[in-house]
């Protein structure tokens, strides 16, 4: 699927997550962000645990390839605040990563 | 002619210098053009010690009648209740408090400090500090809950942090001129006339929020700056982005979160790690949602929304 607002950079970047989503990448989809500490703390090790390796930014951030559900609400990329519908790009400064509408993270926030 | 006095508690003359700045009055024009005479301000008051004792004596036994009485600042109650630690002409400002409160016609508190405590009330408060009438949303403060003065009105609570020269001009010409009939205050004892609407209510960014695209970083020209950045905007009533400051912005056209300044909760989550410039919340959603608005409400309507969101709505639209 191309987007007009998505760069083929992106495309090849998001067909790479997906693959490592699909084979089997064991991401720390649980436990969720419930609170405004763990966000802290997951945006937290994003810095220092992940920087600009993307498995450990999709481990740490818990991505999924498909939706998660958490406290009776569906939590996927398309949307989260950091969605850039378009685009179909996560904004969130410690991600900035190509993905997809129905993907989700353990960061989603409405 | 209408005779104000102006002291100062615990604060940091914010308030004055916000004062100083007012247009629509300006503050000479409080003077020139209304009829109040200045019988001193911490800023302005030419007078010193024994001088400006003699003045609020005299304000006190009646000789000078005092009309209006401003006060900025927290009142101080420590150590153990004694207001030792903001001594001011001789005894425990709290006192000279007391007794003026009584004396005035009309008692206007200037500033969060003097209206509900603001920083310096943080927990732990270990200044021991009040508003006039307020302790944060607590009524009673350093007055007491049943407080009205003279003229029979309770404080005039004018919040802010600091407060926006001309709502303090304004509502000063109001009392000085008669008019202070006409102000209707809300819960709080803010003037409606300026605490009805929100902050967010003309704010530039409007068009962000309907369509849910977010700040993710200070001074961004795209994006609302509710959803991530902690702006508090939608629950916090101030005409911020109606009576501008400088007559030319706000903070937030300036790319920077409304801290929720006019609100007696204010410094929110008592300044905790964590929580300044970052939206809390509670498995990805708000803790704090606009004034009105439910929990389900907002998720089935910010899901619609974003997916509706033309691409303009994601992109820089401020093109020099």
């Amino acid at each position: 699927m191309t987007d007009r607002n998505s760069s083929p950079q992106d495309d090849a970047l998001r067909q790479k997550i997906s693959g490592l989503l699909s084979g089997g990448l064991e991401t720390e989809a649980w436990p969720r962000a419930e609170t405004s500490e763990m966000v802290n703390e997951i945006v937290g090790r994003l810095h220092t645990d992940a920087g600009d390796d993307l498995e450990k930014k999709l481990v740490i951030g818990g991505f999924t390839d498909h939706p998660i559900e958490a406290d009776e609400i569906e939590q996927p990329c398309e949307t989260c605040m950091y969605y850039l519908v378009h685009r179909r790009f996560c904004e969130l400064p410690e991600f900035m990563l190509p993905v997809e509408p129905n993907w989700s993270c353990r960061l989603w926030r409405i | 002619m209408a005779n104000l006095l102006w002291l100062q508690g615990g604060a940091c003359s914010g308030n004055t210098m916000s004062f100083l700045n007012a247009e629509e009055p300006s503050a000479c024009d409080l003077v020139t053009d209304f009829g109040i005479n200045v019988l001193w301000q911490p800023s302005l008051g030419l007078e010193l010690g024994d001088d400006v004792k003699a003045i609020l004596q005299k304000c006190i036994s009646g000789e000078i009648q005092l009309d209006i009485f401003v006060f900025e600042g927290t009142v101080i109650d420590a150590p153990n209740g004694t207001g030792e630690w903001n001594r001011f002409c001789g005894r425990p400002m709290k006192e000279w408090v007391k007794e003026l409160t009584a004396a005035a016609q009309f008692v206007v508190a200037i500033g969060d400090c003097a209206t509900w405590g603001g920083i310096p009330a943080t927990a732990p408060n270990p200044s021991d500090s009040k508003g006039l009438q307020f302790l944060k949303r607590e009524k009673g403060g350093a007055l007491g809950a049943n407080f009205t003065s003279k003229a029979g009105l309770p404080v005039i609570n004018i919040p802010g942090c600091p407060a926006h020269p001309d709502w303090v001009t304004q509502i000063l010409v109001a009392v000085a001129t008669g008019r202070a009939g006409d102000l209707t205050l809300d819960e709080f004892q803010r003037p409606k006339t300026f605490f009805s609407s929100f902050t967010q209510t003309g704010c530039t960014r409007n068009m962000h929020f309907a369509y849910k695209v977010s700040s993710t970083a200070f001074g961004q020209r795209k994006g609302c700056l509710f959803y991530d950045l902690g702006c508090r905007g939608p629950m916090t009533h101030s005409p911020c982005n109606r009576i501008l400051w400088n007559r030319v912005s706000s903070k937030t056209r300036a790319g920077m979160p409304c801290l929720g300044c006019t609100e007696p909760e204010f410094p929110f989550f008592d300044l905790a790690p964590g929580t300044v410039f970052k939206t809390q919340t509670v498995m990805g959603v708000p803790k704090d949602l606009p004034e009105g608005v439910d929990k389900k409400g907002y998720v089935k309507l910010t899901a619609a929304a974003k997916g509706a969101a033309p691409a303009w709505a994601e992109e820089d639209i401020f093109v020099v």
